[in-house]
C-alpha cells in the first residue's frame, strides 16, 4: 500500500499528496461500509448537466514563513483547473501551520474534479462530511480552499468578488485600522499627526502585562492608564479600539472596562477567552463601551448564541479561520440580524487580508476591517509588495481601496514565495506568571 | 435589550463612517432605465408588478413584486439610476419594488457574467428543485390540505376529526401538507397539530398567528408536527426569534418581500439552527424563476410553492409572458435552468395585453 506522501515539508515548503489510493475496506468496527470510490469528489453525477466545464486539476499547499522562527508561517492554498485558471487562498492559523496543511490534502478527493463554481456545495460538502464539524484547524483548511475557489469563480465570471456579492456599499473602499501597541506619548503624538495626514480614522492599541483571575490594585490601575494615555496622545477625533486579547478574567475585565467608559472606545476586544457566552455577556451587560469579539470563531454555527443573544456589539470572525468568504458572508448576513456590527479580525498574510476586504464591501453592517500593520509600512507590507505588485493592505484616505480585477485582485507566483520556505511549525507566545502558572496573552 | 446595550447599540451606529454613495465613473453596468409593468390575472385578478432594468451596457434585467397600487418607481428611479446593477446587496429594506429590484439586478449581473444567477451565488447547490403547487397537480403530487374554516374560536374533537379524515383520505404514498392560513387559535393549533402527527405530514403551514410567540411556544411545545411560518414577515428578526426557541421547523420568507437575495440572508439565519427554507411565492413566473435560483444556491433549501391558477386562460398568461415554461414539474421536481441570468425571456407584447391598470 503506498502511503501518502503526507507532510513533504522540504525546502520550497510545498505539500503535495501522492497518486490517490483506493484500497476497498469491508466494514469497520463502527459499521461504516467504504466503498470503493470514482475518481473525483462523490455526487459528481448529479450535476452533469448544469456544470460549468470549470473542472479543479490540481491542490498545492505552501507554508510560507517570513522569518524561519515565525509562529505563524503563512499558509496559501493554490487551485488549478483544466482551463488554465489559478486560485489562491489562505488558511493560516497561528501556531498550528503542519495541521492546516495537512488538514487541507486531506481535502484533495473533495476537490480534484470538482466545478470549483460551486463554492456553496463544496463547502458544504467539506465542512458536514469532516463529520467533526469544525474546529479552528478544519476552519482554516476550509478558509484556504473557499477564498482559492472565490478566487477563481470571480475570475471565470470576470467579476470582482465583492461584486458577485451585491457590493460595493462604498466605492472609497473599506475603511480600516492599523495597530499601535506599546506607543508611548510620543510615538502616539507622532501616529496621532500621521493618521490625520493619511486620512487615518481608527487605530487600536492593548492593555500592558497579564493579568490574573483576580487582580491588584496597581495592576489594574495601570491598564486603566494605559488606555487613558491613548485617548490624551490621539486626540478625541479618531476611533480607539482596545483589544485586551483574553488576558483578562470576567471579573478584572469588567472593572476595567467600567473606568474607561468616559473615554467613548470604540470598541474593547475580546475581554475574556471566547467558550462561555454567558460569562462575555457579563462584562457587556454592564458595559456602555461597545464589546467585540469572535476571532477565534468558527462559521456561523460558531457564532450562533453569541449573535441570538445580542451579547456584543461587534463581531470580528476572521476570514482564515471562520471558513472564508462564504463563511464569513453568512456570519455578517446573520450578525446582522441582530443589529451587530461586523469589524473582521485580519492578523495574518495579504491573501486572506484583500478576501476579507471583499467581503466587508457587501456588508451591511460592516463597521472596520483590522490588518496588523502600522501606520508607517514595515518590511512586511514589503515583502507583499513584492509578491502580488502593489501595495496591499496599505489604506488610501482610510480606506482599503477596491479592485477592478477579477477575483480576488491579484496574481502571485510560486517562485516569489520560494524565497520565504516554510521553517516549520513554531508556538504562539508562551506566557507565565511570576509563580509560574499559566498566563492568557 | 436592557437599557446599556442600547445606549451602547446607538451610539456605535452614530459612529459609522458616513459611507456617503460618491458619484462613480460612468460604468457599463450603471442603471439607465427603470419600467414598471403591472399585470393582472385576467381570471383570478391577481396581479403582480414586474420591473425592467436596463444598463448602459443595454443588458436587460426582470424582477418581480407584489403590486401595489400606492408605489410608482419616482423614487426608486431617483435612487438608482446612474448607480451600478452589481449593488444588489445595497438596497435598503424599506425600497419600494425591493423584491423586483433584487431580482432585476441579479439577473443583469448574471447576464453581465455569462452565468447562470444561482452560479454568481455560489451554486449549484442541487440538481433539481422539489416543489408543490395548490391545487396539487400530476406534476407536482404533494397534496396540500387546508383546514376546514373554523366555526368556533375553539374547535372540539369533532373538528379534529375532520382534518384527520382529510388525511386519510391521502393515500398513504403520497406526502400533504397540511395548512391553516394563521385561522386557528393556539389550542386548535397544538390539538389539531396533535390529531394528525402520527400521519406523518411533510409540515403544518401558518397553524395560527406568529405575532404572539407565546402561542406559537404553546403549539411548538404540544406536537412534534414540524411547523412553518412566513406569511407577511417582513422582519428577519421575526423569524431569529421562532428559530432561537426552536419553535419553527420551516421558515418561509416571501420572495415578494426579501427577492433573492433577501430570502438568502433568511437561509443563512436559519442554518445553524438545522432548519430549511421553503419560500412563499404568491406572485407570476418571473418569481418562479427567481425561486430555482434560491433553491439552487443554498445549502438549506427544502421545498418550492409554485402557484396554479384554477382558470385555464390564467395559466395560459403565465405561459405567455414569460418562456420557457419553468412552472411544470417533472415528478415534483422543477428544472433547473441553464441559460445566463435568470433564465427566461419576458415577452412584452403579452406584459401589454395584460397590463393592469
Amino acid at each position: 500500500m503506498r502511503r501518502r506522501n503526507f507532510l513533504a515539508l522540504g525546502s520550497a515548503g510545498i505539500v503535495t499528496a501522492g497518486t490517490r489510493n483506493r484500497t476497498r475496506l469491508e466494514t469497520s468496527s463502527c459499521g461504516c461500509s467504504f466503498l470503493p470510490q470514482a475518481a473525483g469528489p462523490l455526487g459528481l453525477e448529479a450535476f452533469a448537466d448544469t456544470n460549468s466545464g470549470l473542472k479543479i486539476s490540481g491542490l498545492k499547499v505552501f507554508g510560507v514563513s517570513l522569518t524561519p522562527n515565525s509562529d505563524r508561517p503563512y499558509v496559501f492554498v493554490k487551485l488549478e483547473t483544466n482551463q488554465g485558471l489559478i486560485g489562491w487562498g489562505e488558511g493560516t492559523l497561528e501556531g498550528k501551520a503542519g495541521a492546516v496543511m495537512a488538514c487541507i490534502n486531506d481535502f484533495r478527493d473533495f476537490l480534484v474534479g470538482a466545478d470549483p463554481m460551486q463554492v456553496e456545495h463544496i463547502w458544504q460538502s467539506m465542512y458536514v462530511h469532516s463529520f467533526y464539524r469544525a474546529g479552528p484547524v478544519i476552519g482554516s483548511a476550509i478558509a484556504g480552499i473557499d477564498q482559492a475557489l472565490w478566487d477563481l469563480r470571480g475570475k471565470a465570471l470576470g467579476m470582482p468578488v465583492y461584486k458577485l456579492l451585491g457590493g460595493p456599499f462604498d466605492p472609497r473602499g473599506v475603511r480600516g485600522y492599523y495597530h499601535i501597541d506599546g506607543a508611548g506619548r510620543e510615538r502616539l503624538a507622532e501616529i496621532r499627526e500621521t493618521a490625520r495626514e493619511q486620512g487615518i480614522t481608527c487605530v487600536k492599541g492593548g492593555i500592558p502585562g497579564y493579568y490574573e483571575w483576580l487582580e491588584r490594585r496597581p495592576k489594574i490601575d495601570r491598564a486603566i492608564k494605559a488606555i487613558q494615555l491613548l485617548r490624551e496622545a490621539l486626540g478625541p477625533d479618531i476611533d480607539i479600539a482596545v483589544d485586551f486579547h483574553a488576558k483578562t478574567s470576567p471579573s478584572v475585565a469588567s472593572i476595567i472596562v467600567k473606568e474607561v467608559e468616559p473615554l467613548n472606545l470604540l470598541f474593547v476586544e475580546e475581554p475574556c477567552p471566547p467558550e462561555n457566552v454567558q460569562a462575555m455577556a457579563k462584562i457587556a451587560r454592564r458595559s456602555t463601551t461597545p464589546i467585540a469579539t469572535g476571532e477565534r470563531l468558527i462559521a456561523s454555527y460558531g457564532c450562533r448564541e453569541l449573535i441570538e443573544m445580542g451579547v456584543v456589539d461587534i463581531l470580528q470572525t476572521d476570514i482564515n479561520h471562520v471558513g472564508g468568504i462564504t463563511a464569513l458572508w453568512k456570519v455578517a448576513a446573520t450578525a446582522n440580524v441582530s443589529s451587530i456590527s461586523m469589524a473582521p479580525h485580519a492578523c495574518e498574510g495579504p491573501i486572506g487580508g484583500l478576501a476579507t476586504i471583499q467581503v466587508d464591501a457587501a456588508m451591511p453592517n460592516f463597521l472596520v476591517q483590522e490588518i496588523c500593520g502600522q501606520v508607517k509600512p514595515n518590511p512586511t507590507d514589503k515583502i507583499w509588495e513584492e509578491w502580488l505588485g502593489f501595495p496591499a493592505m496599505r489604506m488610501v484616505d482610510g480606506h482599503f481601496p477596491l479592485s477592478e480585477k477579477p477575483g480576488l485582485g491579484f496574481e502571485l507566483s510560486e517562485a516569489s514565495l520560494a524565497k520565504y520556505p516554510f521553517g516549520g511549525t513554531r508556538p504562539m507566545a508562551r506566557v507565565f506568571h511570576e509563580d509560574g502558572s499559566v498566563a492568557e496573552w | 435589550m436592557n437599557q446599556i446595550t442600547m445606549q451602547r447599540r446607538a451610539r456605535l451606529l452614530a459612529g459609522f463612517a458616513p459611507q456617503a454613495v460618491q458619484a462613480a465613473k460612468p460604468a457599463a453596468l450603471d442603471i439607465t432605465e427603470i419600467r414598471h409593468f403591472p399585470i393582472r390575472e385576467p381570471v383570478s385578478g391577481n396581479r403582480y408588478s414586474l420591473l425592467r432594468i436596463k444598463t448602459r451596457s443595454e443588458l436587460t434585467g426582470w424582477g418581480e413584486c407584489p403590486y401595489d397600487p400606492n408605489t410608482d418607481t419616482k423614487t426608486l428611479e431617483s435612487a438608482w439610476i446612474g448607480r451600478p446593477a452589481n449593488g444588489y446587496a445595497t438596497i435598503p429594506p424599506s425600497t419600494p419594488f425591493r423584491a423586483a429590484l433584487d431580482i432585476a439586478l441579479l439577473d443583469i449581473l448574471g447576464k453581465a457574467a455569462n452565468a447562470p444567477v444561482y452560479r454568481i451565488l455560489g451554486g449549484p447547490t442541487r440538481s433539481k428543485v422539489r416543489a408543490y403547487s395548490s391545487p396539487s397537480a400530476e406534476d407536482f403530487p404533494v397534496a396540500v390540505i387546508e383546514v376546514p374554516k373554523p366555526v368556533w374560536r375553539n374547535q372540539g374533537k369533532a373538528y379534529q376529526n375532520q382534518i384527520l379524515e382529510l388525511a386519510n383520505a391521502v393515500s398513504p404514498d403520497r406526502d400533504f401538507i397540511l395548512t391553516a392560513n394563521g385561522l386557528l387559535t393556539p389550542g386548535d393549533a397544538a390539538s389539531v397539530g396533535r390529531s394528525v402527527e402520527s400521519k406523518h405530514p411533510l409540515w403544518f403551514d401558518e397553524p395560527c398567528p406568529h405575532s404572539n410567540i407565546d402561542a406559537v411556544r404553546k403549539v411548538a411545545n404540544e406536537t412534534v408536527v414540524p411547523l412553518g411560518f412566513g406569511a407577511g414577515i417582513e422582519d428577519p428578526g421575526i423569524f431569529q426569534a421562532l428559530l432561537r426557541e426552536g419553535l419553527i421547523d420551516l421558515v418561509r420568507p416571501e420572495i415578494g418581500i426579501f427577492g433573492i437575495s433577501g430570502t438568502r440572508r433568511v437561509a443563512a439565519l436559519a442554518e445553524p439552527y438545522y432548519v430549511a427554507v421553503a419560500p412563499r411565492h404568491n406572485g407570476g413566473p418571473v418569481t418562479t424563476a427567481a425561486a430555482i435560483h434560491i433553491a439552487a444556491s443554498i445549502p438549506n433549501f427544502f421545498i418550492q410553492h409554485v402557484p396554479r391558477p384554477a382558470a385555464e386562460a390564467d395559466r395560459a398568461m403565465r405561459h405567455e409572458i414569460v418562456s420557457p415554461a419553468l412552472e411544470t414539474g417533472k415528478s415534483g421536481f422543477l428544472e433547473v435552468t441553464k441559460s445566463p441570468g435568470l433564465g427566461i425571456t419576458v415577452n412584452e407584447a403579452a406584459l401589454e395585453k395584460y397590463h393592469a391598470s
